[in-house]
């Protein structure tokens, strides 16, 4: 337990435990079961029966989660009656189908990644994917992560991935100065990488240095400066 | 003077290798940042030339990186720089990161 009061302060401001539960519909429940529970092994945890919610045209509903580690939990919502709507060949999952054109690097920048810790465990996920109807489509080692990727049978892009190496503070410093340069540049005319990297760059010069001699210092707490 | 900057991070050793042994490069340390740079100041923006196949290294007019020679495969090589001081890239591809003075 730290007495830094620095630390405390972080730790009163920052007060969030994780993932409670990520919700998602599905019109096949079954296959839903058969992926998450049969194949992944992800236990189910909670389920909810539930008649209609207060509004009466609101459906009869079965909410219904599986455990994803660390007690955080991905959760289902069948609605009894409730038919998909929208084109069902397009890109897209049983929440909405995208319209036409729309590029396949954006349909799946929105995706769940699980993590696991240690490349054994990746491969062991990878064998049960491989075994049932949704194998998996692809595994990239980057040189910091490794992951296995399938759709679930919902049309959900789901990651497993371990990191290579911890993350470093001096990345968590990028990161800020990333994301101020990002605000500045996406508020303005016509944001590219260009002009994040160039304005990035006067982030670094002006608090790179200090950063690190606050690393040095005994009393340094990583905060990171803003 | 031209110049990059490239985190201290063990994949990025590579990119700051190719850097240190490049003649007309100089490197130092802002924080925990490389600052890869060319003394190419008093040079009006250049044309931003073509493209260079594998192999190449730094000329007085641009910041070269062969990306073969710092070993970096595809996800780390696309997302090495962490900023540019008054230097525009004009290529990154599988070959070579190229920047000219902006």
């Amino acid at each position: 337990m730290t007495t830094d009061p620095a630390d405390r302060g972080v730790h009163e401001e920052h007060r969030v435990q994780g993932v409670d539960h990520a919700a998602f519909p599905t019109f096949d429940p079954a296959a839903t079961v058969r992926f998450y529970r049969d194949t992944l092994k992800f236990p189910v945890v909670h389920s909810i029966c539930a008649a209609g919610w207060g509004p009466a045209e609101h459906p009869d509903f079965i909410h219904f989660f599986f455990d994803i580690g660390n007690d955080d939990r991905i959760a289902f919502f069948y609605y009894f009656g409730h038919e998909p709507v929208g084109d069902p060949a397009a890109r897209g999952d049983a929440w909405a189908r995208l319209p036409e054109g729309t590029p396949e690097f954006f349909a799946n920048s929105r995706h769940l990644a699980i993590h696991v810790d240690s490349e054994e465990d990746l491969l062991e996920y990878r064998r049960r994917l491989d075994d049932s109807a949704w194998p998996c489509e692809m595994q990239v080692m980057h040189e910091t992560i490794e992951s296995i990727y399938t759709h679930d049978p919902n049309g959900y892009m789901i990651e497993i991935t371990r990191a290579l190496r911890p993350v470093t503070p001096q990345e968590d410093l990028d990161a800020a100065l990333t994301i101020d340069a990002l605000c500045e540049v996406a508020s303005g005319p016509e944001p590219s990488l260009d002009k994040l990297l160039t304005r990035k760059a006067e982030l670094i010069v002006e608090r790179a240095a200090d950063w690190d001699a606050a690393q040095q210092a005994p009393s340094g707490t990583g905060a990171v400066p803003r | 003077m031209s110049a990059l900057f490239v985190l201290d991070v063990p994949e990025n050793e590579g990119v700051v290798r190719v850097a240190e042994q490049d003649a007309v490069l100089q490197v130092d340390k802002v924080g925990p940042y490389f600052r890869i740079a060319l003394d190419d100041h008093d040079r009006p923006a250049p044309d931003p030339g073509e493209a260079v196949g594998a192999g190449h290294t730094s000329t007085a007019q641009q910041i070269v990186i062969d990306r073969r020679a710092t070993g970096c495969r595809h996800a780390v090589w696309y997302s090495a720089v962490a900023g540019l001081q008054d230097a525009r890239i004009v290529q990154h591809d599988k070959n070579a990161l190229r920047l000219v003075h902006r």
